[in-house]
């Protein structure tokens, strides 16, 4: 759930809770109020749960979409890579193909040399048998005739040398193509491997993109139907505004026989009111106050919220106190705002403690300025935050403007 | 002995029909025996046919420039028993060898011509001994620029063998027909002597010794000889000059006209001569007895 949309259920749900704890001070005289009231705050509370559903959803939809863009991007990038090792290696094929054609020329021109030399080396050996018989040379001449014969021996010796010299050329040619033959498999094999690798990628990043696309859909589609719910809160809000007003008038004129005080003042006189209090005031905990009262513009949904209490930034775990003496008016789960605790401090001054941990009185317990009412809940960052309201007669009032700061 | 006749040419002037044929006949078998002679002694038998054919093959590293081969060539050549000594490069041997196995025409296949050069030494043919062939190829074997030398030791020793046997059956021949000459010669004198046994005894009888008679008959035998011999030896020499000259290659075996006129030929013809009228003295002697001894 995001900052801004906490903020508006924070509003909206702080609301519902001082309508559903004031509403038994004025039972007597409007109870068909009261009664429409509970039952538009039930739908309210309603239509809250599923908008903050939705916007987990949505949330969930952005951040599967987050992940997802960042999966397509690792694979886009993987396939660039895989593109490039996929060229090399197509090169490279090409290459050794290159190397493998001059390699099996060479041996075929060497095959040819080959034969021509041995065919050379047999008619040469013809040629000596023949000379041999036929007396080479002069007969009577038998100087020149072993002279010849010596020659012969030379020529035949070099004719067997050249025919090994070819031979053992083309046994070399040989190894050296097999070599690139086992070469070109083994790179072959290699490249076919990587193509398998790529399309897998190919195939997964084209499922990442459905996936992107539905997470896309699925999105806008929350993102409609958060709108739509806002739509309808705001409009419940309006209703609940109405119903409230109805309350606060009943209850001005039915103080105004009691009290013989104007409402305007009332209002004017909220704040003083909590600093007049029995006891005297002080901070739940120390901490920064990160959310403060009043509108504030929301620059994630791009909303203007009105804030009717103050979040306050604290280490996890910290001890909450109540601000002044009271009796512990309820103490439960408020969808938005987790475990809340409101205490009544008399005349209709209500402080509200949200998103506790844990209680440590009971409702109807009367606790004293500084007694520790609850703790916050952990968290791996080491801060948690405290919703704090301040109620007068049934106003906010900014918290910070009567709880001195740091006490 | 003054107021005794001369017995010189007693023969010629008793029985000249006699004389007459016999110098004939005697002149015709000089001149054979001279064309003989000359020819044995300018073919030295068989040497000068052997000393042709013979050759010592000195065959130089492949690596040798033609400049060294000629210099080793010329330093060959100035040992006494050589002849002559040539070079021939790879080129010429490789035409050479084309030259002798003629089938043998394809280019050289394994690159190269894979011919060396070589050096042909040929030996004087008076020197054409195993020990100077020896020498030669000892010589030889030592130059680190020859890498073989085909000198037929297999075959050599068994040529030089029928050399001297044919050259002795030819003096043998020779010798045979100076021994047909002596013995005609003899048979001769003696059926003169027979024939003029009656002008002697008339001679003895008149106080003209029998043996100053044989001696004047001897004598005149031997000029005789010595002048038909010369004639004769000349006259064959001249045939064999003629013969070598229209039948140039029997030089080959019997050598160059030109050493007819060599002081050893001319001396050794002289020789002959000499020693022919030697024979034809001792011919009238021996036939000169023979004819007393049969009449006695």
């Amino acid at each position: 759930m995001t900052r801004g949309t906490g903020r508006i259920l924070a509003a909206l749900l702080a609301a519902a809770v001082s309508l559903c704890i004031l509403f038994p001070a004025a039972a007597p005289a409007a109870r068909d109020v009261a009664a429409e009231l509970r039952k538009e705050r039930g739908r309210l509370l309603e239509m809250k749960a599923r908008e903050e559903k939705t916007v987990r959803e949505l949330t969930e939809a952005l951040r599967k979409e987050k992940l997802s863009k960042g999966r397509v991007g690792e694979m886009q990038a993987l396939l660039k890579r895989q593109r490039n090792l996929l060229s090399r290696i197509d090169r490279k094929v090409s290459a050794l193909n290159g190397r493998l054609d001059l390699a099996e020329k060479a041996v075929r021109e060497l095959d040819a040399a080959h034969g021509q030399a041995r065919a050379g080396l047999r008619r040469a050996e013809v040629a000596a048998l023949a000379g041999q018989m036929a007396g080479a040379g002069d007969p009577w001449r038998p100087s020149a005739r072993e002279r010849e014969l010596h020659f012969m021996r030379v020529r035949l010796a070099a004719d067997a040398e050249g025919v090994a010299r070819i031979h053992q050329a083309r046994e070399r040619k040989e190894v050296e193509l097999s070599g690139l033959e086992r070469q070109v498999a083994v790179t072959e094999r290699k490249r076919t491997r990587e193509k398998k690798v790529s399309d897998t990628l190919l195939s997964r990043k084209e499922e990442e993109r459905r996936r992107l696309a539905d997470i896309g859909r699925e999105k806008k589609r929350k993102e409609k139907e958060l709108k739509s719910l806002r739509a309808r809160i705001a409009r419940m809000e309006s209703v609940v505004s109405r119903v409230e007003r109805q309350v606060k008038e009943r209850e001005r004129r039915a103080r105004k026989g009691a009290a013989g005080g104007s409402a305007a003042g009332a209002r004017a006189e909220a704040p003083r009111r909590f600093a007049s209090l029995s006891g005297g005031l002080s901070a739940p905990l120390a901490g920064k106050v990160v959310t403060r009262f009043g509108r504030q513009h929301d620059a994630t949904f791009d909303v203007t919220i009105e804030n009717r209490g103050v979040e306050i930034e604290a280490p996890s775990g910290a001890s909450v106190k109540s601000v002044g003496q009271g009796e512990v008016a309820f103490a439960g789960a408020v969808s938005g705002f987790g475990n809340v605790l409101i205490v009544q401090h008399g005349g209709g001054l209500f402080s509200v403690y949200g998103r506790l941990e844990t209680f440590l009185v009971k409702q109807g317990e009367a606790v004293k300025r500084g007694t520790v009412v609850g703790r916050l809940p952990g968290s791996p960052s080491g801060k948690s935050v405290l919703y704090l309201e301040l109620r007068a007669g049934g106003t906010a009032i900014d918290p910070t403007s009567v709880i001195p700061p740091d006490s | 002995m003054s107021g005794q006749p001369s017995l010189w040419w007693i023969d010629w002037r008793l029985y000249r029909g006699a004389v007459v044929r016999e110098t004939i006949g005697r002149f015709i078998f000089f001149c054979l025996l001279g064309f003989a002679l000359l020819s044995l002694l300018l073919s030295g038998g068989a040497n000068r046919f052997l000393a042709e054919r013979y050759a010592i093959t000195a065959v130089l590293r492949a690596d040798v420039p033609s400049s060294e081969a000629d210099g080793l060539a010329r330093k060959v050549a100035s040992l006494p028993p050589v002849r002559s000594a040539a070079y021939r490069d790879p080129e010429k041997a490789w035409k050479e060898f084309l030259l002798a196995y003629p089938g043998l025409d394809s280019p050289r296949d394994a690159g190269g011509n894979p011919m060396p050069g070589y050096i042909e030494i040929r030996i004087r043919p008076d020197r054409l001994t195993r020990a100077d062939v020896g020498l030669v190829v000892s010589a030889l074997r030592s130059v680190p620029l020859v890498e073989q030398v085909l000198s037929g030791e297999e075959w050599f020793p068994r040529q030089l063998r029928a050399g001297r046997i044919v050259s002795w059956v030819c003096r043998g021949i020779f010798g045979a027909f100076l021994a047909c000459f002596f013995l005609v010669g003899r048979l001769q004198e003696r059926a003169r002597a027979v024939a003029l046994a009656g002008d002697f005894a008339f001679l003895a009888e008149r106080g003209v010794p029998a043996g100053r008679l044989a001696f004047f008959r001897a004598a005149a035998a031997a000029v005789s000889g010595f002048l038909l011999a010369a004639a004769g030896t000349a006259a064959g020499g001249g045939a064999l000059f003629l013969f070598i000259r229209k039948f140039p290659f029997l030089e080959a075996a019997i050598g160059p006209p030109s050493d007819l006129l060599l002081p050893r030929t001319v001396a050794a013809a002289v020789l002959f001569s000499l020693g022919s009228a030697l024979l034809c003295a001792a011919a009238s002697l021996l036939g000169w007895r023979a004819a007393r001894s049969g009449r006695k």
